[in-house]
């Protein structure tokens, strides 16, 4: 089992990060075993769960299924970049608010689905909620309290935003 | 209406933030040191015999470390279910095994330096087979001259036959004025949690430490000691934080042979499946085939019930005689005349084992369509048939010796009609050439902790000196709630805000003993253990106050000491009222001071029924022979709801593996292959977020007299009438009889819930 080595570099949660890798490591095992960021969690290894998604340029992939050389250079985004207890983003406590999680494996995949979904759309229908978050499964809770939570969310980040806007308004005045 | 402080409100489960910043720790995400990583190799054959290993290319693998071989652990027999020790679970299970009964079956397990260098080296063992003739079917095993998969125990492959009966059904039946009978098929299921199965097994000096997914921790320390040959209290069983059970994990899954090879290579061993290992090699929900007559005479009263159902086993007993029992005991009409008759089966197929519903899922299946053809053929509303039947609070059930203690049932379905009412009045009800709509509608029961009564918990609370308390259970959270549950039933008993409770559960060193987290039983069993153990709390710290000064009367007062001193004591004051903190310091700095340790230990006694009702709207549309779920609404009887978000989504997420169960859900077998090819979540579809039609639950006001602050189960019950009622909703709209699911076989399933132009 001959296999090339090859550094890479991550923009990991905002730093960058260094990494040597098998060519066929997958960027799912360097999150996990290499970061240490096991937040990121292995549901299936094929692609058909989402349990493993992270943001890589904003946008959300099944980290199972990219090479670790295929994200060289890239900006990732974990669950553990997102927020921390101490300091929760919006969208976590959204979760937890609206009682989205259970056994909470499938969370910071569908967390960071429906992150990038706001980031695009900050205001998406029902609909386009379910279809966007589609790709992550869950087994616990039937996807009602999810898609509230994403509702949840959504109107949160407005108000948030808004009361910054305002913020910056006054400072310009 | 009954008002509590902490209880019946919408609380968010405690350790939400820690899982949704990535924080929570599953057993994949512990390393300890020193650790290699294992997996293990399984028999692709059904049915087969091994000739020869050959290790020599794994052995080459870098970072092999080691394997274990069937010849290196017990030639003992066991039953790996997480019930407690009972005659019905015959022992037939082997660690590693010889001679494969069914695809997926352990053979060997070698161990790397890494998960993947494990993975290379476990395809590089070969193994060779002489393949034997499988039985795939319930047919096939119980066909005349069928080879006894398990010969100790059966040359016919029947392991159990449960048989109940009161009255003269056949003469009942032979009189009815309508009788509905047919023969129903379910399907082999699987639970999917989305957490992969798995261990850590740590064997040291004789101690063996066991990190799982799990839901019965103390029956896993009982039989690891067993097969292990050490002390029980050798052995800890740690739950880690765990991703979903639903049954899964209320069995041995591989602790034992990570536990074996731990011991031999004398490192902690991680043993974690694969998706396809997950969906092949783990327990299913029983198929099986239902043969059931109702009987009933023309004004709507049942006569009688005839009940005969075939469990397929899949080659070990596991649990199947008791899910069987179980199924006898869930219904829940008047039936004077009852005969039930039900057979654990052995074939080749995939083990089966506890999934949520236990045996209730599919009985139940059978008798709500049977019940939706016989309000037709009486010209009968549904819901009216059914409430006219339904076993009141006094009555028992057929063959049942404990009388129902609380039932709401007819408010469920009232509040299910005023839900349904509104979406009519909003959409309405489509029927023209292309599309057809209907209502389907099932009833359902469940227990509230083992229908066998075999419930046992324990509790203790320990009050601290600033107030606050740490409560210590058995019992697993799997990812149901339980811990914030029990939390708050603390709270509530103590009278103290739920912030000041501690909870510590499922670690076999640190807790107190559990029958484990399955039969729906933490609410009510380990529910009344920690109310047990509040209420003991309070009367030690009242009697360590009196201690302190003869003739001082201590009395609890939600959370706070109402203290009156004897007259002439000196005291400063004669009557005060202390916080719990002064209170516990006072006992705990004085003198004659003392430490204040509740204990509460529950026997199930009684498993109080909740009750469920289910509508579900579908539609059919004939051109394209397809059909779609529009709505489904389930109303659940539940007693007093100890946190009415966490009984949502225990309602919101059966509904969800009901719609599963009902329209594709299947480990499915191509008899040519003679193996399942159910090997991923492309060929094993369980529903997205985009199949689900607009869920509506609700919780009817009730209150159960044995229950812990009024409370019954919910964990179970959630999903057993959803698959009846979306049978009959498309049987009413498709005019069709359906007799088996999963109903992609018959029908094009649509999803998504935009209305066709």
């Amino acid at each position: 089992m001959e296999s090339n080595t090859i550094t890479i570099t991550l923009q990991l949660n905002g730093s960058e990060k260094q990494f040597s890798v098998d060519e066929e490591e997958t960027l799912l095992e360097v999150i996990r075993n290499r970061a240490g960021l096991t937040g990121t969690k292995r549901g299936c290894d094929s692609g058909e769960c989402g349990a493993c998604t992270v943001l890589l340029d904003g946008r959300p992939v099944n980290s199972c299924c990219v090479l670790a050389v295929q994200a060289d250079g890239c900006q990732v985004e974990t669950i553990e970049g997102l927020g921390q207890k101490s300091a929760p983003h919006p969208l976590q406590e959204a979760f937890r608010d609206a009682g989205a999680i259970q056994c909470g494996f499938c969370t910071p995949g569908m967390v960071l689905t429906a992150k990038a979904l706001l980031d695009k759309n900050p205001d998406p229908s029902r609909e386009e909620i379910r279809e966007a978050l589609s790709g992550n499964l869950c087994r616990c809770t039937g996807y009602a309290k999810i898609e509230e939570a994403v509702l949840l969310g959504a109107e949160r980040l407005k108000t948030a935003g808004q009361a910054a806007k305002g913020g910056n308004r006054h400072e310009n005045l | 209406m009954k008002t509590f402080d902490t209880v019946k409100h919408r609380i968010p489960r405690r350790e939400s933030l820690d899982k949704a910043t990535g924080q929570a720790v599953y057993t994949e995400d512990m390393k300890l040191p020193g650790m290699v990583y294992a997996a293990i190799i399984r028999s692709p054959f059904a049915r087969a015999r091994v000739t020869a290993i050959d290790l020599t290319e794994a052995e080459a693998t870098p970072g092999y470390a080691g394997a274990l071989l069937p010849e290196e652990v017990p030639a003992v027999r066991f039953n790996c279910s997480g019930n407690p020790p009972s005659a019905l679970l015959y022992a037939d299970e082997e660690v590693l095994t010889k001679t494969p009964r069914c695809q997926g079956d352990r053979i060997l397990v070698v161990a790397a330096e890494s998960a993947a260098s494990a993975r290379a080296a476990a395809d590089a063992v070969r193994v060779s087979y002489e393949k034997e003739n499988p039985a795939l079917s319930l047919k096939d095993a119980l066909k005349d001259g069928a080879v006894p998969i398990q010969p100790h125990l059966s040359e016919t492959n029947v392991i159990n036959h449960r048989q109940v009966e009161q009255g003269d059904v056949d003469a009942a039946l032979g009189s009815s004025a309508q009788v509905a009978q047919d023969q129903f098929s379910t399907q082999l299921m699987q639970h999917v949690p989305i957490e992969p199965t798995g261990c850590i097994c740590d064997y040291q000096d004789g101690q063996l430490t066991v990190y799982s997914c799990s839901q019965t921790i103390y029956q896993e320390r009982r039989i690891l000691a067993e097969l292990l040959e050490l002390p029980e209290g050798n052995v800890r069983i740690i739950k880690t934080i765990v991703g979903g059970g639903f049954g899964a994990r209320q069995q041995l899954h591989a602790q034992h042979a990570a536990a074996f090879l731990s011991r031999k290579l004398n490192r902690p061993v991680k043993l974690i499946y694969t998706r396809e290992e997950d969906l092949t090699a783990s327990t299913a929900r029983h198929a099986m085939e239902v043969k059931m007559r109702l009987g009933a005479d023309a004004s709507g009263t049942i006569t009688g019930a005839d009940i005969n159902l075939w469990a397929d086993s899949g080659p070990y007993t596991t649990h199947t005689p008791t899910v069987v029992a179980a199924a006898s005991r869930k219904f829940h009409y008047r039936a004077p005349h009852y005969r039930f008759s039900g057979r654990s089966v052995l074939t080749n197929r995939a083990v089966a084992g506890a999934f949520r519903g236990y045996g209730n899922t599919q009985a139940t299946f059978a008798r709500e369509i049977l019940m939706d053809r016989l309000a037709m053929d009486l010209d009968m509303d549904p819901v009216e048939l059914r409430l006219k039947n339904q076993v009141q609070p006094g009555e028992s059930f057929p063959c049942a010796s404990m009388p129902v203690t609380s039932c709401a049932m007819e408010a469920c379905a009232r509040r299910c009609q005023e839900i349904q009412a509104k979406i009519d009045a909003e959409e309405g009800l489509r029927w023209d050439d292309e599309v057809r709509q209907a209502w389907g509608i099932a009833f359902c029961c469940h227990g509230s902790g083992p229908s066998s009564k075999e419930g046992l918990s324990s509790a203790l609370i320990m009050l601290n000196d600033d107030g606050s308390a740490n409560l210590l259970v058995g019992s697993c959270d799997i990812g149901q709630g339980s811990e914030t549950m029990l939390s708050q039933i603390a709270a509530e008993e103590l009278g103290i805000p739920l912030s000041l409770v501690r909870i510590k559960a499922a670690d076999t060193l640190l807790t107190p003993y559990d029958t484990g987290t399955f039969g729906s039983s933490q609410t009510f069993v380990c529910g009344n253990a920690v109310a047990l153990a509040a209420a003991d709390a309070k009367e030690k710290l009242c009697a360590a106050m009196e201690k302190l000064v003869p003739g001082r009367k201590a009395v609890w007062e939600k959370g706070r000491l109402r203290i009156t001193e004897p007259a002439g004591s000196g005291s400063p004051e004669h009557r005060r009222i202390l916080s719990l903190a002064e209170a516990v310091r006072e006992t705990m700095f004085h003198p004659l001071g003392s430490v204040i340790v509740g204990s509460g230990c529950y026997k199930a006694e009684h498993s109080p029924n909740p009750f469920s009702v289910c509508f579900v709207k579908a539609e059919y549309q004939p051109a394209i022979h397809g059909i779609r779920l529009l709505h489904i609404i389930e109303v659940a009887d539940v007693g007093t709801p100890i946190n009415i978000l966490t009984v949502e989504g225990q309602l919101e997420g059966g509904i969800a593996q009901g719609v599963g169960y009902a329209l594709y859900e299947r480990l499915e077998y191509l008899p040519a292959m003679g193996r399942t090819f159910s090997t991923d979540l492309l060929h094993y579809r369980i529903p997205l977020m985009a199949d689900m039609p607009k869920l509506h639950v609700d919780i009817a006001e009730s209150f159960e007299p044995t229950g812990p602050l009024g409370a019954k189960s919910v964990g179970e019950l959630s999903t057993v009438p959803v698959a009846p009622a979306i049978v009959n909703a498309v049987r009413r709209a498709s005019g069709m009889e359906i007799t088996k699911i999963p109903l992609c076989d018959e029908f094009l399933i649509l999803t998504g819930r935009e209305e066709i132009k």
